[in-house]
């Protein structure tokens, strides 16, 4: 079932002659437990999208509907509502509050949501040790590096148990090594925790990890792939190899 | 190719007989689909290098069957494979299909270049995605050296869809340059002045 639905969306920043289109008339269905990327070159309207989808941004024309409601007839409270109810964050730059530990960073979306210290504690190092730094809870950003950052900043988006996360460049920030580190986290995220990803990234390392790439280009999408289409003969002979190990 | 060098490597550790040296050489390359050699490749190697005076048979390991043939390396063999070790390997050819593709496609004008690109980019994402699933499902504390293998697999595409990018922004400049065509030569004999 669709989870995300985009029709004829678009995006126009500023007027008349100075007028430039981002987004121009997409259409676009993600299934719920999948993991998407979204790529192009710079300025093709890869972020755009990802932030119209987040109620971030408001379209020029289009909607936007996120399990069947469409987002951009909402008020703001209500948008901010479904924002935090239902969707996750993760950017480039991880965020990070420099004085909060791991811990507290993690818990901290459901400490300003009004939860009990204790609880929203808890469910911070649940996160904290899907991610694999349950060692690092009580660690200051600046004692952890770039990759461990990201993990906290995942599990900071996992504690209200959003069901889409949305991921701006997760790695841009990243070596390679990191970047496969995170890469993994969100492709965990769907495989073990059922959650869908929508990923905007450059890195084809990275967006190999997805399901489904969809490419745009000048504000519309030229191309949408399958990663699990009809292997190529090259692609079959690495997995008999594989299998023959 | 080196698959002679290859086995008397494998001999060099240890004195083997045709069908395990086959076997060895089959998992050091990853795997018969990633680079077979048949028995007949084994034992016309090993003839040639029985004459040659790289290696010399050997005597059965007590325990073994007396009809398996061992060998064992000799002296020049030793030196042999000292000289490969030291040599370089040379990277792989500039020979690309895609290549030859679009500057063929360029000045065809039922060709839809764009799709072309695009669909060769799907394919290599596709092929990325199962290789790198494939890779995390290899176990680092005993299978790293057919993850190291993997890694240049993925590193290989990665290159590819990176040129791609490339080709794909710079398409129109190489279009307004003239085709690669040969320097037209005279024919027949050179004049004799």
């Amino acid at each position: 079932m669709a989870i995300i639905e985009v029709q004829n969306l678009s995006k126009v920043y500023g007027a008349g002659d100075t007028a430039v289109s981002a987004l121009d008339g997409v259409n676009l269905s993600i299934d719920a437990g999948k993991f998407v990327a979204v790529m192009g070159p710079s300025g093709c309207g890869k972020s755009t999208l990802l932030h119209l989808i987040g109620g971030l941004d408001h379209p020029t024309a289009g909607k936007v509907r996120i399990e069947g409601q469409d987002i951009a007839a909402m008020k703001d409270e209500q948008l901010t509502e479904l924002r935090r109810r239902k969707m996750g964050f993760i950017f480039q730059f991880f965020n990070l509050i420099p004085v909060l530990s791991a811990a507290e960073n993690a818990a901290l979306p459901l400490l300003l949501d009004g939860v009990k210290p204790a609880s929203a504690n808890a469910k911070a190092l649940e996160w904290l040790e899907k991610n694999k730094l349950a060692d690092r809870a009580a660690h200051r950003p600046d004692e952890l590096s770039g990759g461990q950052q990201q993990r906290v900043a995942i599990s900071r988006a996992m504690v209200s148990d959003p069901v889409i996360i949305l991921a701006d460049e997760p790695t841009g920030n990243l070596d390679t090594h990191s970047s496969d580190e995170i890469a993994s986290a969100l492709r965990s995220l769907v495989t073990d925790w059922g959650r869908t990803v929508l990923m905007v990234t450059h890195d084809p390392r990275i967006a190999a990890y997805a399901d489904r790439i969809i490419f745009l280009k000048d504000g519309k999408i030229v191309d949408d792939t399958l990663m699990t289409g009809e292997a190529s003969d090259n692609a079959r002979r690495l997995k008999e190899k594989v299998e023959s190990l | 190719m080196s698959v002679r060098h290859t086995l008397l490597g494998l001999i060099a550790q240890q004195p083997r007989y045709g069908y395990e040296l086959r076997a060895a050489f089959t998992a050091l390359a990853g795997g018969r689909e990633n680079w077979d050699v048949t028995p007949a490749q084994i034992y016309t190697t090993l003839n040639r290098m029985l004459t040659a005076g790289l290696i010399r048979e050997d005597s059965s390991p007590v325990d073994t069957p007396s009809e398996k043939r061992f060998y064992a390396l000799t002296p020049a063999g030793r030196e042999m494979l000292e000289d490969w070790f030291n040599a370089q390997v040379n990277s792989a050819p500039q020979q690309d299909e895609f290549h030859l593709k679009l500057m063929l496609a360029r000045s065809l004008e039922w060709v839809n270049l764009p799709r072309m690109i695009q669909a060769q980019r799907s394919s290599l994402y596709q092929e990325l995605h199962r290789i790198t699933t494939q890779r995390q499902l290899l176990d680092p504390a005993r299978e790293l050296a057919h993850i190291l293998l993997m890694d240049k697999a993925i590193m290989h595409l990665e290159a590819d869809l990176r040129w791609l990018d490339m080709v794909e922004a710079r398409m129109e400049d190489v279009q307004k340059q003239p085709a690669p065509e040969p320097e037209l030569r005279r024919r027949g004999r050179p004049s004799k002045n």
